[in-house]
């Protein structure tokens, strides 16, 4: 696997973005030093843009259907987004169909354990994906403890967050959920408690000095 | 155009490892007028290709060895057999010219004087081998000061009551404050404690013809992207090469010392990037492969006169093996913190440095204030928060409101503790597998829980609104790779001598973290360093007067 393009398109966005920025004025020379490597390497960048995936090709319709719906319950949608429209399920599928294959065996055994359980439930009719919201969290609440569900949980939480190439994040709702801005390149002051710092105050009998 | 070498030609050294050591060896030989060969597993990448990945590099093994190709196992005990562990492996370090060097997380701490001399000061520790340095700190002083001002490290000299001496102050003023460091530096003074900014082998302005450090955030784990963070990649390995004299050989994985009939090491057998086996011919090793793979190395290099592996003659190769047992805490406050942006770390503090017989073990540390990258962060959760639905879910959004303190001290050397190769299990060139036999010493426990407690009043003291305090579990493994080759004066309980050349081999040299006696306090790689720089000054001494 080789996705180096995100990064390298993220870097030139990155510069582009701070052409307002006292910082660029002040370090304007180590910027364009830094930049003009990554832009002898832009060629080799650019062959190896990948675009994430579009296109459920590992699990099968009824498997994704109820992945999805786990996915939506672990992260749930409402005012802000949710795994369902952050594509936790193409990230999972894209996952589990490549870097993560060796676990995909697992994984289909697990499910099967999952939702043969599930039907067994007093007063299940349908598949879990199609089943109401109360019987779905009725059953997570029995089962949040199984390997198969952290794996749910884990590859979630991912594809949530991982780059948006791998399937997930979709247009970085994942990171913006978090509070996190994409940008590779930052000045202080970082957060709150770091606006108004005014200096380190040295301790008595100490003499820092610089070079 | 580097300078190449033909494996047919005999060059005067082969340096096994381009990392944090095998840098500045390069360097230091070829600038002597050597011929250098510096052989590295991984590959070479340049400052574009590195990219701000969690998954890649956090969970996929991206410039790391990886679990499926170089496999490891462990165990706690000798009465175990060891296994293979769940998609990971105990010891971590990174496979790229640059080695570990290149994903650091470029914290820069010196050793104190205490630390060489705590076999004397402390006397025999039940189940540990505590034991003086051949050196003192004076001795490495001055190399210290070189990798400061050669490499490139930011900080403040003197602003620590509880620093070391030093000759000179860093070339460079510290990293701007985070929130983090300054919540952290707000704790501990309500307590009577003195943080102090952090050293880092980070540029905080230009030096040395790179960039001051871009603030992305993202440093332990990846490479830098700016070359702002001193890794040998971009720093060393380019001025030895400048020199003429150097060729850096990138996926050649060096998996046998050649040995003569006389006891002299003749080059290395190593695997091409076709994994075709090749033979180096040198007059001279030195292998800075780390304290994983430097152990490795000998024990598979084992010839019909030096059965138990090469330099083994003491049956120490591969044994004290260390890391920095630490415990801390994370703390959520008010306000953002946005600990994604700016390096890593920005305070820390060294009063607890000392062990102090009144907490009734040994061990001694520091902290820091530090932060993690999200993806690895919403893995887990704290207690009594829910791992799943609505709550989940406010705890995700909640992600720039924390940060962590953690503390990192000391870990005990024990024989037991051990690098050896596993009876059954082979890599994917088929060479011989490490097995790890890792027990905590009960005093690294005590020591580390007893972090959690200052970690959770520090972070009180900063008014932080929840604390969720570390928990302290058994070691399985570790990225400081320590103590696996150490040095000493006596050939029965050490490897090397103080110049670090292998007791029982004349022409071969050892310099990385497994040439360390003890554990330090964490964040070696200043120290291991230095170490390389003298240990190049005196094998250059050596090779000037025919002693090698």
């Amino acid at each position: 696997m080789d996705q180096h393009v995100p990064s390298r398109r993220q870097f030139l966005t990155a510069v582009g973005n701070l052409a307002s920025a006292s910082w660029v004025a002040l370090n304007w020379p180590s910027i364009a030093a830094a930049a003009e490597p990554m832009q002898h390497g832009h060629h080799a960048m650019a062959m190896g843009d990948e675009a994430p995936p579009t296109a459920i090709t590992t699990l099968a319709p009824s498997e994704a259907a109820d992945v999805e719906a786990i996915a939506g319950l672990i992260v749930p949608s409402g005012k802000t987004p949710g795994a369902r429209e952050v594509g936790a399920l193409l990230f999972i599928d894209n996952a589990l169909g490549s870097f993560f294959k060796d676990q995909l065996a697992s994984f289909r055994k697990g499910l099967g354990e999952f939702q043969a359980g599930f039907a067994q439930q007093p007063g299940v009719t349908t598949p879990f994906a199609r089943a109401p919201e109360a019987q779905q969290t009725a059953w997570l609440a029995q089962v949040d403890k199984t390997p198969f569900f952290l794996a749910v949980r884990r590859l979630t939480v991912l594809g949530l967050l991982a780059l948006p190439k791998y399937g997930g994040n979709k247009n970085n709702m994942g990171w913006t959920l978090i509070g996190v801005e994409d940008n590779h390149y930052w000045e202080p002051p970082f957060g709150y408690y770091d606006r108004d710092y005014p200096g380190f105050q040295p301790y008595p009998g100490t003499k820092p000095y610089t070079a | 155009m580097p300078k190449t070498f033909k494996t047919s030609e005999i060059v005067d050294f082969v340096v096994v490892g381009s990392g944090a050591s095998g840098g500045i060896m390069a360097r230091e030989l070829a600038l002597a007028g050597h011929s250098v060969v510096v052989m590295e597993q991984g590959p070479r990448m340049a400052a574009y290709e590195f990219e701000h990945d969690e998954l890649k590099y956090r969970n996929l093994s991206g410039i790391t060895n990886n679990p499926a190709t170089n496999p490891q196992t462990f165990r706690s005990d000798a009465t175990q057999t060891a296994k293979q562990m769940n998609g990971r492996n105990p010891l971590t370090y990174a496979r790229v010219v640059g080695g570990s060097s290149a994903h650091f997380n470029a914290n820069f701490w010196r050793l104190h004087e205490i630390d060489f001399i705590e076999g004397s000061k402390w006397g025999p520790i039940e189940g540990a081998s505590l034991v003086d340095w051949p050196i003192t700190y004076a001795e490495l002083e001055p190399y210290y000061t070189k990798v400061e001002w050669e490499v490139g490290v930011s900080g403040l000299a003197g602003a620590s009551p509880f620093d070391p001496w030093r000759s000179k102050p860093y070339p460079m003023p510290p990293l701007p404050v985070k929130s983090s460091g300054v919540l952290f530096e707000r704790g501990a003074r309500k307590l009577g404690l003195h943080p102090f900014p952090s050293p880092m082998a980070i540029n905080s302005i230009d030096y040395k013809g790179r960039p001051p450090c871009a603030q992305c955030g993202l440093c332990g784990g990846f490479a830098c992207e700016v070359m702002a963070k001193s890794s040998s990649v971009w720093t060393m390995i380019p001025e030895a090469e400048a020199t003429g004299n150097c060729e850096v050989r990138s996926e050649s994985y060096v998996f046998r010392i050649g040995m003569s009939a006389a006891g002299r090491a003749t080059g290395v057998h190593y695997f091409d990037k076709n994994k075709v086996e090749q033979f180096q011919k040198a007059k001279a090793v030195v292998v800075c492969a780390n304290g994983a793979e430097t152990p490795k190395l000998l024990l598979n290099s084992a010839t019909n006169s030096q059965p138990e592996g090469l330099a083994n003659s003491s049956g120490k190769v591969g044994r004290y093996l260390m890391f920095n047992k630490g415990g801390g805490a994370m703390a959520r406050f008010e306000h953002p913190l946005n600990e994604y942006k700016g390096a890593n770390v920005t305070r820390i503090l060294h009063d607890f440095y000392d062990s102090d017989p009144k907490r009734g073990f040994y061990g001694g540390g520091g902290f820091d204030a530090r932060s993690g990258g999200p993806l690895t962060w919403g893995q887990s959760v704290p207690p009594g928060t829910p791992s799943w639905g609505q709550g989940f879910k406010d705890y995700l959004e909640s992600y720039t409101y924390w940060m962590n303190c953690s503390g990192h001290g000391t870990s005990l050397a024990q024989e037991t503790n051990r690098v050896d190769i596993d009876p059954e299990l082979k890599d994917a060139w088929g060479v011989p597998a490490i097995r790890v036999t890792y027990k905590d010493h009960p005093d690294d426990i005590k020591h580390a829980k007893w972090q959690v407690e200052r970690a959770v009043e520090i972070m009180d003291a900063a008014g932080a609104s929840q604390i969720v305090p570390g928990e302290v579990g058994a070691a399985s493994g570790g990225v400081h790779l320590l103590g696996t080759c150490r040095m000493g004066n006596d050939p029965a309980t050490s490897v090397i001598d103080k110049y670090h050349r292998t007791h029982d081999v004349k022409n071969l040299f050892l310099c990385d973290g497994s040439s360390m006696v003890t554990s330090g306090r964490g964040q070696p790689t200043l120290t291991i360093e230095a170490l390389a720089f003298r240990a190049a000054d005196h094998i250059n001494r050596f090779a000037k007067a025919n002693a090698i």
